[in-house]
Order: structure tokens, then C-alpha cells, then sequence
């Protein structure tokens, strides 16, 4: 059986072979499929998850055994051939392909329908300018963050409301665990071997994936305000998540004082004594952006009025730490800012309608964030 | 229990250079490349005295400091920056692989010294040695010359980072290859 599809994407083989595509369950003449074939028990999931342990494959939860079947079923659901170079993933510099993100995708538990997602994902993570060699390999707990645009968000039940940063249950999550052993598998990203991250992070297990509330965000989308319209994904190298309560503000100028306070304490990655720039996320409740919105029309005053509240007496911080900073010309008027402009200050609209509650995300080093578009591939 | 065969979902390590590379040899009349950084001040001290040395020994030194803004146009110009710096030298000592990222980035640039044939040891300390080895490994260059120091050490005082440079001469110049010959001239 062949299987004719215009390709989303073209690629050294598609050129070569344009009506070749894979072959599905059944198989076809021609293998497509150039992994190693190893031998496990592929009924028995907890039998195999014990495998994949001993292989080095897996993160410690179930997997589902990823047969040649299942890849197939997987890869014949989308458009793309599976030997395409998607990237290179370091410290590795692991051939990320559409078969070995497929595999790792199956194990994940990811239904097909997502791999366009996952491979833009991907592909804004392998930019130079996201520095993932760093995020890899450092003490730091970081990992990726994925927010996703356009309406792609709703046909793969991509969280942006309550609970979408963890514990909304949809099978979107698989999305992140399957990113998550993508960096295991191909990028060689393995604790105390490659990473020496310190103490880890709950998202390193299966990662932070979420939506803009588009709907009732009173801003562009994320994405859009980055430069690509529609079905997108961005990708943010976060520290992790902080909360930010605040029962007291009634108008927008005080909500954004209290987050952009909350924002600034010493330890923050942009005020690392070394780091001439960074960037921070900052995820807004519908509530809030609403009345922030009513009483601070512009964006970029929003993002000032945040910036600006960052602000930290210069002397709040060590003697050590303050010398290193100002020849970096950090030291602004005996102040440090998190970051050293506003528009280094990126806001995102999601989160449930019980309001009260904002989240940071403090950046890795000089990680900048990475916006690629979504190629669909027609769905079967 | 049902046996089959499952697609192994990871990829093999790329091709691998088990050679440390050239020596450095005598290092009279040659340039001896230090790349430090803009995170760990020990290095500097340490550097500082093995530059000493070096000059000592008949050898020009240039030292090339690291910022840790490697994107955007700032990471352009970095990269620029050590492709000249690696141009004009004959002998890089790389450091210093003291953090997870900061190891990163110090293999990843001894990797592109060697990669030009230029006599390369990295230098780390011993809590990032086995990070360092496997870095090394996956960017194609086990064999990558490496020196390790005592850690911790940028928490020591400077009188105790002095004494480790100075206790580690002989070591890093024989981490490095240079030629006995060199050796002597630095003892006389």
C-alpha cells in the first residue's frame, strides 16, 4: 500500500520520492523504519517499562512498548516521511527524525494528532538562540515550557484554563512526556551523567505544556505578538513556576506592582552576577487582564509598569553580587532590574476565572524564547 | 508475556576522536590561547599564575573572556569573537568547567579548538570530570585532553586558589604536552 500525501515539508528523501509515504500497520515493500528492532515484551507494560529502565529509555512511568505497528499506525496518521531531519538535539547532537520522535512520541503515549506540535516544539528548541547545550547540561532545574496558539489549541485539548499548567487532565499532556524523552533518548539529556541539574524540577518529567486563552485574552496572542499568526508554538526555557497571590488589588496598576515585585528577589537567573540579559514570563489570569486591560489600555505600558516594578535597591543585594553586576552596566540609578528591558517582560492570558493568582517564570541564562509555526499534515 | 520486537527510540553517539590531539611541544616563540570566564574568579587567579609561566617559558599569552550572553546578537558576536581568537593562537587552554552549563560551553569550545588542530586540553574541576568526559564523548572527542582541579575552589580564599595553581604547574603542562624541554627553561 502507498499512500499519496503532499507533504507538508519538504525534505532531501520527499524530492527524491514524493509519493512514498509510510506504509501504516501493514507494512510495505519498501522499510522506512531504520531503527534498531529490539527484543521485550510488548504486551505487558509494566514488564516493559521495567525494560526500558535497563535500556536507559524510560523516566520511571509506564510506557507503552513502541512496536513497529504502533510507530506505523503513528507515522501513517501524518504527512511526514520518517527519515526526515527534523533537528540535532545536544549535548548529543542526537539526529532527531520524524521515526525517532515517532517512537518516543508512542511511548509517550501521544496520540498521532500531535506530532505536528511536538516536532515545532522541537524545532524551536534546537535553535542556537534557545541554547539548549546549556539547558541540558547545567545545575540548574530548567526545562522547556510550550505554549501554544491558534486553534490547533482546542482539537488536541491543549489546557489554557483551570489547571493548565499542571493538573488539568487531557491528553495533551503526553505531549510534554513525549518532548521529555526526546530529550532522554536523542538529545542524551540524562541526570548526573550529561545534566547536572542540582535538584531537578517536576516538569522535567513531563514537561509544561499549555495554551494562550485566546478568547479572553484582551491582547494579541502570544505567539502573533512574536511574529507568527495562527497554529503556533512557543518554546521558554523556564527555572520553573512561582506563584503570585494577591487578595488586595482592585485596579490594574496595583495588580502589576504587586507581580512585578514579586518578580525580584536576588537569586532570580536574571540577576545571575554574570548575565548581561535575560528574559522572564509572566502568565495572567483572565480576571486580571481584564481590569489591566480596562485601566492600562497599551501593552507595552503593561510591560513597563511590570519592568519597572522588577526594580530591586542595588544594595539589597551581597557586595560580591553587586560588583559583578555593575560593570555590566546593570546598576541603573543604585537599582537592578530582573531583566533590562520591557520588552524582555513577555506576558501570556491563561489560567482558570477564579482570578487571585499570577505565575512568573524565571529564564535559564540567556535562553531566548522560540516561536515556530505549526504545518499541519492532513489527519486521518 | 508476549515477545516482539520494539523500535529502540534513542540514537547512537556520533563518530568519535580518540586521539588527545598534537602536543603543545616547547612552547618558545608560540601563543598560548587562555579562554577564561566571566563566572568563576578563581580561574582567573589561577590563569593568572600559569600565565606567569608560561611567558616564562618563551611563550606569548592571550587571553579571550567568555560572556555568558551566547544568543542572539550577542552570541553571534561571541562566536565570532573565538573563531578569531582560536585563529591566533597555537596552543588553547580552555576553562572553566566548574557548573553544569559552564562545562557545557567549556568542552563545546575546546571541541571547536581542536576541531581547528590546535593543541587543546580543557581544564575542570573534579566534581565535573565525569560530565566533562561524557560531553567530550558525545561531541565526537573522548580523547580530549582535560585537567582537573580540586573542587571546591571558587570558594576557597586566594591565598588557598594560589596554592592550587601553583601546585598543579607541572600537571597542567604535562596535561597540555608541552615538551620537558620547556619544562626546564621553567625551572631555571
Amino acid at each position: 500500500m502507498t499512500i499519496s500525501i503532499e507533504p507538508g515539508r519538504s525534505s532531501q528523501t520527499a524530492k527524491q520520492a514524493p509519493n512514498l509515504r509510510d506504509c501504516g500497520p501493514a507494512g510495505c515493500d519498501v522499510d522506512w523504519l531504520s531503527s534498531e528492532r529490539v527484543a521485550s515484551d510488548v504486551d505487558d507494560v509494566m514488564a516493559f517499562t521495567r525494560f526500558s529502565l535497563e535500556q536507559g529509555w524510560g523516566d520511571g512511568l509506564p510506557l507503552i512498548p513502541p512496536t513497529e505497528a504502533r510507530v506505523r499506525q503513528f507515522l501513517s496518521k501524518n504527512n511526514r516521511f520518517a527519515d526526515e531531519l527534523i533537528c540535532t538535539l545536544p549535548p548529543q547532537d542526537g539526529e532527531c527524525t520524524v521515526e525517532k520522535i515517532a517512537i518516543n512520541a508512542v511511548m509517550a503515549g501521544a496520540e498521532p494528532e500531535t506530532l505536528p506540535v511536538i516536532i515545532a516544539a522541537l524545532e524551536g528548541m534546537a535553535r542556537d538562540d534557545f541554547e539548549l547545550f546549556g539547558q541540558n547540561t547545567t545545575t540548574a532545574p530548567v526545562y522547556p515550557v510550550t505554549i501554544v496558539n491558534g486553534a490547533i489549541r482546542d482539537k488536541l485539548s491543549i489546557p489554557y484554563q483551570h489547571g493548565c499548567l499542571g493538573g488539568a487532565a487531557t491528553p495533551a499532556a503526553a505531549i510534554g512526556r513525549a518532548i521529555r524523552l526526546i530529550m532522554r533518548n536523542i538529545a542524551g539529556q540524562v541526570p548526573g551523567v550529561t545534566s547536572q541539574t542540582t535538584f531537578g524540577s517536576p516538569g522535567r518529567v513531563a514537561g509544561v505544556v499549555f495554551g494562550e486563552w485566546e478568547e479572553r485574552s484582551p491582547w494579541q496572542p502570544f505567539a502573533e505578538r512574536r511574529g507568527v499568526k495562527g497554529d503556533a508554538v512557543s518554546v521558554y526555557g523556564s527555572m520553573g513556576t512561582m506563584n503570585v497571590l494577591d487578595t488586595v488589588s482592585q485596579k490594574g496598576p496595583e495588580f502589576l506592582e504587586m507581580t512585578g515585585k514579586s518578580l525580584a528577589y536576588p537569586g532570580a537567573n536574571g540577576l545571575t552576577p554574570c548575565m548581561p540579559f535575560a528574559e522572564i514570563l509572566v502568565a495572567i489570569n483572565p480576571v486580571w487582564a481584564d481590569i489591566i486591560h480596562r485601566d492600562v489600555p497599551h501593552f507595552e505600558d503593561v510591560q513597563e509598569i511590570l519592568w519597572r516594578n522588577t526594580a530591586m535597591d542595588a544594595n539589597h543585594l551581597t557586595a560580591k553580587h553587586r560588583e559583578q553586576l555593575e560593570p555590566l552596566g546593570r546598576v541603573i540609578n543604585s537599582k537592578v532590574y530582573v531583566v533590562t528591558e520591557p520588552k524582555d517582560v513577555m506576558i501570556v492570558c491563561c489560567g482558570g476565572t477564579g482570578g487571585l493568582h499570577a505565575t512568573g517564570f524565571h529564564s535559564f541564562g540567556s535562553c531566548l524564547t522560540q516561536t515556530v509555526p505549526v504545518i499541519p499534515g492532513p489527519i486521518a | 508475556m508476549a515477545i516482539g520486537n520494539v523500535l529502540n527510540p534513542s540514537v547512537p553517539l556520533t563518530q568519535d576522536v580518540t586521539s588527545p590531539g598534537p602536543d603543545a611541544g616547547n612552547l618558545m616563540g608560540k601563543t598560548v590561547g587562555i579562554r577564561v570566564d566571566e563566572i568563576w574568579r578563581c580561574w582567573d587567579r589561577i590563569t593568572e599564575i600559569w600565565a606567569e609561566q608560561f611567558v616564562a617559558a618563551g611563550a606569548t599569552v592571550k587571553l579571550w573572556r567568555c560572556s555568558q550572553g551566547r544568543t542572539g546578537a550577542e552570541g553571534e558576536r561571541i562566536a565570532a569573537s573565538l573563531n578569531e581568537f582560536l585563529d591566533g593562537i597555537d596552543i588553547a587552554l580552555v576553562g572553566l568547567a566548574n557548573c553544569g552549563s559552564c562545562t557545557g560551553w567549556t568542552i563545546r569550545d575546546s571541541i571547536t579548538a581542536a576541531s581547528k588542530g590546535i593543541p587543546t586540553t580543557a581544564v575542570c574541576t573534579q566534581n565535573f570530570v565525569d560530565l566533562s568526559r561524557a560531553l567530550a564523548r558525545r561531541g565526537g572527542r573522548s580523547g580530549l585532553r582535560l585537567h582537573v582541579l580540586p573542587y571546591p575552589l571558587n570558594e576557597c580564599e586566594r591565598a588557598e586558589v594560589d596554592a592550587v595553581a601553583r601546585n598543579h604547574i607541572d600537571g597542567i603542562m604535562e596535561t597540555m604536552g608541552i615538551s620537558s624541554q620547556t619544562s626546564l627553561r621553567r625551572a631555571v
